[in-house]
């Protein structure tokens, strides 16, 4: 099995390469010295296919280099050839030591169908001849579906990417310069289990900077930022016989949190490209695919009281320390679970009552690292316990129900039983706590009630509809009585009062029947009635019984009463006329009377006048 | 006569105390799913004690379901606000609980002045009220119509100023009141809270049992929910329960009402 190219195909490929020169005999090369290593990235092509040879020397020496040999390739065009070079140094033991790696990348096309053979590289060193196993690729005619070789535990360059799936298997550039590659590691993830996202940018032009690049929203998921690189690193890749440079742009770890389908919608990307201030820079924006994922739902069989955030690889263990303690002396326990897997949604096991032992309340601390594009994590409880008695205690085995979605089933992982010991505290010295020998802590749920009280659940006065109505009752009833009250006052009216208002119209119409006597001609009873309504309105009005007074009387009586003279003395004559006329009949004509008439009238209502 | 009968009166037990003293035998013994079964049955009969609904919550925490144990405190609490008992227990389950909420208290605290309110004495404040009130508005009015006496009009005054001092007092408790009919208790182990109520909704948060919350709207099958901190979101109507159930405190009984269950 050759290892496909990937970024870590230097130590790929001396694991490889090392066990395949022993068996071609090259017993006298040094692996100290210098290392020689080819790998191809398939091991089927199609005929319109490429296929990249990475060879890939490393020498102990960071001075002197060797004379590499490519193989004519019979078999095959050289499409592009690159070459770069990493020098590590490291210090072990003191003693510096220098390792210089030169690779040489190869893009090849195939010039025909069939078994074809990559012959090996050579390699000449200070003298020494080095030289790889030839390589077999099958090559098959144009437009057939390729066999990738089988995936590795990363790609393009980066150890880090666990993933089974190539990012740009189906990519098919055509003419694009840019292509933004959006992809994830796992399209059928359980639940809570965990899915790199990654963003990929390939070009085929120079790429100045990226700029407002858009990650989507991750509804439905929990994510975390497992890489987004500062700078761009460039990474060969052919893509349908095309050479592309691929950067990646950002990898996030999503943890899906419900069963179901999953989208992630398109990632947005500007691109500035060009050669800096000289040459033209051009913008373009591009637009990554979206994403469809089945988030499978956990199987069933689930253990009774598995929690669901308990999806991952986990491992559990407990310590206590110290595990030999004077009564009174703290104990700290720590239970640790550890693993990949989202820790921030783990449930531990708690640590039931341990007789004869004060617990206090438990600390939580979570650690997260990212190794090989995994999350893991450590979740670590850490709780105080305070023996308050001698003797041995032990604190029992815990267990956590996890699903391991890489095995898909369900395990329980436990601690060991802790054994501790309890000694007395020693003769005259007290314990850290004094009270700890009978320590009668706060808290804790109390005993129950063995007596049945009787409480009423009915409706409160207050709560019921009528009550705050009601509460308006005796303001209303107040007012209605000084309404009433009021009202009747109102309704009470003076007599003589009601006479003396109404006293002129009463004359008034004592003089209209007047008129109607002088039109039938009964001039006794005219007068009369002209008296009647002077004598009446005088009663009325003025309080003067004007029949039991004689003449100077009643002027006395109205001048008293504040009435002008003048008025008074012709209200006299009218009434001396009237007597004179009523007891000397035929004394008086038609037109005298009528004047009489009109006299009286006109007295009567300057007297009304004067008494207002 | 009056005296013996009274006698025996004091001494009477309330309906049901057999049945509890034999839940709280089997709670003792440590057969609680008994106990448990006693007890409910006792609630069912429509018993109401602080201490049967104390003695409940605490069956229920025995059993690991935190959420009924914070439920059957809850109702202790409401029918005496002062027990001592309960108040502890509540306190000691709540320490266990796995939401812990950030950010203000919503509304001015209102969770706290429900708690300050509820425990007034409104019943004897409204007795108070319904005695005073018309008695000033009776003073008051000999004083207007009659030119009652000097001393009607001061005790008229008297009367309105204890009168307005009750009112207050029941006003309060009526408040405090209104908020405990709406406090409800999540029964679910974990339930996600969605922003509208369908299972399909964008779910926002997740709470866990024992959380109080209030609740601010029904529709079938949902309740809107709102913490003490303000988050609101909607939750299927079994994963929370009333403080206040039906038939309590003139809350209408609903028909095909069932408690929840938990998973």
């Amino acid at each position: 099995m050759i290892p496909k190219r990937t970024g870590n195909a230097l130590r790929l490929a001396l694991l490889i390469a090392l066990p395949a020169l022993a068996s071609a005999g090259w017993k006298g090369v040094s692996a100290g010295e210098v290392e020689l290593s080819a790998t191809a990235d398939a091991s089927e092509v199609a005929l319109d296919g490429t296929l990249t040879l990475r060879i890939a020397v490393t020498y102990a020496s960071k001075a002197d280099t060797g004379n590499l040999e490519v193989p004519t390739f019979a078999d095959f065009d050289v499409v592009s050839r690159s070459q770069s070079e990493q020098v590590t140094f490291t210090l072990s033991n003191s003693t510096p030591s220098f390792r210089r790696t030169v690779i040489t990348s190869l893009a090849l096309t195939p010039r025909r169908a069939g078994d074809l053979t990559i012959e090996p590289v050579k390699l000449e060193f200070h003298g020494q001849r080095f030289q790889t196993e030839p390589i077999k690729v099958r090559v098959v005619p144009a437009g057939q579906a390729l066999r990738r070789r089988p995936p590795g535990p990363d790609r393009l360059g980066d150890d880090r990417m666990g993933d089974s799936l190539d990012p740009f298997a189906d990519v098919h550039p055509g003419q694009r310069d840019l292509i933004l590659r959006a992809a994830v590691d796992n399209e059928r993830p359980f639940v809570g289990q965990q899915v790199t996202y990654s963003l990929y940018l390939l070009a085929r032009t120079n790429v100045s900077s990226i700029e407002k690049l858009q990650i989507p929203r991750l509804d439905g998921f929990w994510s975390e930022d497992v890489e987004a690189p500062q700078q761009l690193v460039p990474e060969q890749r052919i893509l349908d016989g095309v050479p592309y440079t691929a950067y990646l742009l950002r990898r996030r770890a999503l943890f899906p949190l419900r069963p179901g389908r999953a989208a992630i919608e398109p990632a947005e990307v500007q691109v500035l490209t060009g050669f800096g201030m000289l040459f033209s820079r051009e913008s373009s924006r591009r637009s990554s695919q979206a994403l469809q994922l089945e988030v499978q739902p956990l199987p069933p069989g689930r253990p009774a009281g598995f929690d669901f955030g308990n999806v991952g690889q986990w491992t559990l263990s407990a310590s206590a320390e110290p595990s030999n303690v004077p009564v009174g002396q703290p104990i700290t326990f720590r239970l640790v679970a550890s693993g990949r897997g989202n820790v921030r949604d783990l449930r531990l096991p708690r640590l039931p009552v341990l007789s004869g032992v004060r617990a206090y309340d438990a600390t939580v601390s979570d650690k997260e690292t990212i190794e090989r594009g995994q999350i893991n994590g450590t979740r670590t409880v850490e709780q105080l316990l305070v023996p308050e008695r001698t003797g041995a205690v032990e604190i029992p085995s815990l267990a956590m129900d996890i699903f391991d979605p890489v095995q898909k089933q369900y395990r329980t992982v436990r601690t060991d039983p802790i054994a501790l010991r309890v000694d007395a505290g020693p003769v005259g010295q007290p314990a850290a706590e004094p009270i700890s020998q009978n320590l009668l802590a706060k808290g804790g749920i109390r005993p129950i009630r063995l007596h049945l009280g009787s409480v009423q659940r009915a409706t409160p006065l207050w709560a019921q509809p009528w009550f705050w109505p009601a509460l308006g009752l005796p303001p209303f009833g107040l007012a209605l009585l000084l309404g009433v009250a009021r009202l009747r006052r109102m309704l009470q009216v003076d007599p003589g009062r009601k006479r003396m208002e109404l006293a002129r119209s009463a004359a008034a119409k004592r003089l209209r029947r007047a008129r109607t006597l002088l039109q039938r001609g009964e001039s006794v009873a005219f007068y009369a009635e002209i008296v009647r309504a002077v004598t009446g309105y005088l009663a009325d009005k003025q309080g003067i019984a004007a029949a039991g007074l004689t003449r100077d009387e009643l002027v006395s009586a109205l001048l008293a009463r504040g009435q002008p003279e003048e008025p008074v003395r012709r209200l006299v004559r009218i009434l001396d006329d009237c007597d004179r006329a009523r007891f000397a009949p035929g004394s008086g004509e038609s037109p005298a009377r009528e004047a009489v008439l009109g006299r009286a009238d006109q007295v009567l209502g300057e007297l009304d006048r004067g008494t207002r | 006569m009056i005296l013996l009968l009274a006698a025996l009166l004091a001494t009477a037990e309330p309906a049901g105390a057999q049945l509890f003293a034999d839940a709280n035998a089997a709670y003792l013994s440590g057969d609680v799913s008994r106990a448990i079964a006693a007890y409910e049955a006792l609630v069912s009969e429509g018993v109401g004690s602080t201490e049967l609904e104390t003695n409940l919550g605490a069956a229920y925490l025995r059993q690991g379901k935190r959420g009924l144990a914070v439920l059957h405190f809850e109702r202790a609490l409401f029918l005496q606000p002062g027990d001592d008992d309960a108040s502890a227990d509540l306190v000691e389950v709540r320490r266990g609980n796995v939401d812990r909420l950030e950010g203000d208290a919503d509304e001015g605290g209102a969770e706290t002045v429900a708690r300050l309110l509820t425990p007034l004495p409104g019943t004897a404040a409204a007795a108070i009220l319904t005695v005073l009130w018309p008695a000033a508005w009776i003073l008051f009015g000999l004083r207007l119509l009659r030119g009652g006496p000097r001393w009607a009009g001061i005790a008229a005054a008297g009367c309105f100023g204890g009168a307005l001092l009750f009112a207050l007092l029941t006003w309060s408790a009526a408040a405090g009141r209104d908020m405990a009919m709406r406090r409800g208790v999540v029964v679910a182990q974990a339930v996600p809270a969605r922003e509208g109520p369908a299972e399909k909704s964008v779910s926002r948060f997740e709470v866990h049992e024992g959380t109080t919350v209030r609740i601010d709207d029904e529709e079938p099958g949902f309740r809107r929910v709102k913490l003490a901190n303000g988050l609101t979101g909607w939750v299927p109507s079994g994963t929370v329960e009333l403080v206040v159930p039906p038939g309590w405190a003139g809350r209408p009984v609903l028909t095909g009402s069932a408690r929840a269950v938990q998973p």
